[in-house]
């Protein structure tokens, strides 16, 4: 699964990286992140409730950070395991750029996603991500202190 | 697989299944066909702590006409949907539409509510309560609400349902002797998961249509209607040019996001193709 977007968010770029570094804000963030730690400056550990639709499940994961190039841009990791629901893993490449009106955030994923979640979730796997994804950017510029603002093309998942 | 252990409750009146709502929280389910939720406890892709089963809340059972509306119980059955004279008559839509919702042993028991507060992007109760202007009539603990389809259908599996709410019954217009409607949905095999399907309704006096409703469904997050190629055919004889229009106008509209098989372009191919197909019908 690919999920690729972008998201113009209304507060400058050393906020938005410093937002997006922060284990706090994170938390707050995540939807239904129940537990985030910073093991080391490059790995993060956290515990998530996932629940979409028919899916309630806890999902314990990592992520790891690479060519970090701080107010620019990142590298990411995933790897998580939601016991007899399934697991996903995947890599994200994150980048922000300044344009009028705040901080544009593009976001390229791919993921794959196995074990019973695959299976019976997969059908709307795509349209759960985005879910997710735009839940996640609406939660973290209301922790930023603003807000997403709409642009012309929408997140679109394939 | 088996599910997790869980307790049960089967309340006996509705005032009793918000009670014991509220006092389990996030963590009860509702359980009254079970046609979708006993698949995911077996699979334990969900461990809830607590079933109510509400299938004995006589407040959601029935089909009635009161007045101009008629009232459908969230507790009614596809299959009762499928064999009931009242909605033969009021609601030809649903009748057009219940033999696509998988198969009738699953009919059998699945619940016109449990599909509605469900909110599958697929499913055929949704969309079609969304073309019928149907009104949800929801209890919770500071009593009865009303909400449109329109506003009830937020995202993905998400309805403007609270946490301590049950969906009691809705209610719509019933259909005036001019209404026409066409139903269709594409899937590879019968009673499988559309990839994509429309439910279509409308006035017709010559070749106009009016109050037309073009709903689409299995294309989005939710059901979705396109309201810019409504525009265009409302009030105006229907002709090859303004048909062709129209299919163009909700191919742009709708936001369709793809699915594991099939891709946003399939999907926005199709909505035209359904569109096309549900107007000519009307006209031939």
């Amino acid at each position: 699964m690919e999920l690729n977007g972008e998201q113009l968010i209304a507060a400058p770029i050393p906020d938005v990286w410093k937002g997006l570094n922060d284990i706090d804000v994170l938390a707050k963030s995540i939807p239904g992140c129940e537990e985030i730690s910073r093991i080391s400056p490059e790995e993060i550990h956290a515990k998530v409730m996932f629940k979409i639709g028919p899916v309630r499940a806890r999902f314990a994961g990592k992520l790891l950070l690479s060519d970090v190039i701080p107010d620019q841009s990142c590298s990411m990791a995933f790897e998580g395991s939601g016991g007899a629901a399934g697991f996903a893993k995947g890599r994200s490449r994150v980048e922000l750029k300044l344009v009028d009106g705040g901080t544009l955030i593009s976001y390229t994923t791919e993921a794959s996603i196995g074990g019973k979640l695959g299976q019976i979730g997969g059908r709307l796997i795509s349209a759960s991500a985005k879910k997710i994804a735009d839940d996640f950017f609406q939660r973290f510029a209301k922790e930023l202190g603003g807000e997403v603002l709409p642009l012309e093309s929408d997140a679109q998942a394939e | 697989m088996k599910s997790a252990a869980f307790d049960y409750a089967k309340p006996k009146a509705l005032s009793e299944a918000l009670a014991l709502l509220a006092e389990a929280g996030e963590d009860a389910r509702l359980i009254a066909g079970g046609q979708t939720l006993l698949a995911t406890l077996n699979l334990r892709l969900s461990e809830p702590s607590v079933l109510i089963d509400i299938s004995h809340l006589d407040e959601l059972k029935g089909i009635s006409v009161i007045g101009e509306q008629l009232r459908i119980g969230a507790l009614v059955t596809h299959t009762e949907i499928e064999d009931s004279k009242l909605i033969a008559q009021h609601a030809p839509l649903l009748k057009a539409a219940v033999p696509h919702i998988a198969h009738r042993a699953i009919r059998n028991l699945g619940t016109w509510g449990g599909s509605l507060a469900y909110g599958d992007p697929a499913a055929e109760w949704p969309a079609c309560s969304l073309a019928l202007n149907a009104t949800m009539l929801i209890a919770g603990p500071a009593g009865e609400r009303r909400i449109s389809a329109q506003d009830f259908f937020i995202d993905l599996y998400t309805t403007s349902l609270e946490p301590d709410e049950i969906l009691v019954a809705t209610e719509f217009p019933i259909a005036s002797s001019n209404q026409v409607f066409y139903f269709h949905e594409l899937a590879r095999r019968h009673g499988d998961y559309a990839v994509a399907g429309l439910a279509l309704v409308a006035n017709k006096v010559g070749n106009v249509l009016s109050n037309c409703t073009f709903t689409f469904f299995s294309v989005g997050a939710t059901p979705v209607m396109a309201t810019k190629a409504q525009a265009l055919i409302d009030g105006k004889p229907l002709n090859e040019d303004l048909i062709a229009s129209a299919v163009a106008a909700a191919r742009a509209e709708i936001d369709a996001i793809a699915d594991i098989t099939n891709s946003a372009e399939t999907k926005r191919h199709l909505i035209g193709v359904l569109l096309e197909r549900g107007l000519k019908h009307l006209i031939a």
